[in-house]
């Protein structure tokens, strides 16, 4: 199973969902969507358009791959150990409003993270490889210490 | 939410069906860049701060914190501002907003200290 989640960015996102869309007709392998406020329609693909943080942890579970755009949804797949492809949103589709995600993409591609796909006719030959391998997710407790640390200063003050 | 253990919490978000099921919160309704949408959730983020007085607000961002941190400066409500990890060298326009107000500025990659000022520290990310 194959599981795309575009979260609950207020752009839509139709390059991503028709291109997945059109392959799940062809791949003979099951395609789930969330598809948020993307206003495209899949035909192939089961969709729905939100669901619980629980729900989206679910669904990466079950999945063989994780189809995302570069957020926070890499670590919601990366903590249930299945592999993850981004494609991020692009400023001159009008899918985000700058192109901050190409950045974030090609910073955690080259940090051999995730794998990165930046033209969408390039999906097709990604998901038919077998060996797609999960990054292990390695815990930072840094920024929980931090907080903690900040909060109790200025509860005290 | 490990960092607030001990500590009562409630949220101010945007309402979705990710965050209909929180227990204590305030749902508004998304306020991008319309300025009437903004002007009313200031209002109705005054009477949120008001009703809970909290004495520390941490934001992950987005337009929200504008109001949230901009109020709280003004009832001398502490602040924690945490930009966005998908941000690696391209600061938010809400991190650049709220910036002068926060009390706590924290960025998620080392690379984003050098576009903001002196007050930006690293500790770290949403690991």
């Amino acid at each position: 199973m194959i599981f795309v989640t575009v979260g609950m960015h207020t752009k839509s996102f139709d390059r991503l969902l028709k291109k997945m869309d059109e392959i799940a007709g062809t791949l003979g392998e099951e395609v789930i969507m969330q598809i948020g406020h993307t206003s495209f329609r899949p035909k192939n693909a089961k969709w729905f358009d939100f669901t619980t943080e629980a729900g989206i942890k679910e669904w990466c579970k079950k999945s063989r791959v994780v189809v995302t755009q570069p957020a926070l949804s890499i670590l919601e797949a990366q903590e249930q150990g299945t592999p993850v492809i981004v494609v991020p949103r692009l400023k001159k589709y009008n899918e985000v409003i700058d192109d901050h995600q190409l950045d974030f993409a090609r910073h955690l591609e080259r940090e051999g993270k995730v794998i990165a796909v930046y033209d969408v006719d390039k999906l097709d030959v990604v998901l038919r490889k077998i060996d797609l391998k999960p990054v292990k997710l390695v815990r930072d407790k840094r920024l929980v210490n931090a907080l903690k640390k900040y909060i109790e200063h200025f509860e005290r003050s | 939410m490990d960092a607030f253990e001990g500590h009562q919490t409630f949220f101010i978000t945007y309402d979705s069906a990710r965050t209909r099921g929180l227990e204590h919160k305030y749902l508004l309704r998304n306020i991008g860049t319309n300025p009437l949408i903004m002007a009313h959730a200031f209002l109705y983020m005054l009477r949120i701060l008001l009703q809970e007085r909290p004495r520390v607000i941490v934001s992950t961002g987005s337009e929200i914190a504008i109001p949230a941190f901009y109020l709280a400066k003004l009832f001398r409500i502490k602040t924690i501002f945490i930009e966005s990890w998908t941000r690696v060298d391209r600061p938010t326009g809400t991190g650049k907003i709220v910036y002068p107000v926060s009390d706590v500025f924290l960025v998620q990659w080392e690379q984003m200290l050098s576009k903001y000022g002196k007050k930006a520290r690293y500790e770290g990310a949403i690991l």
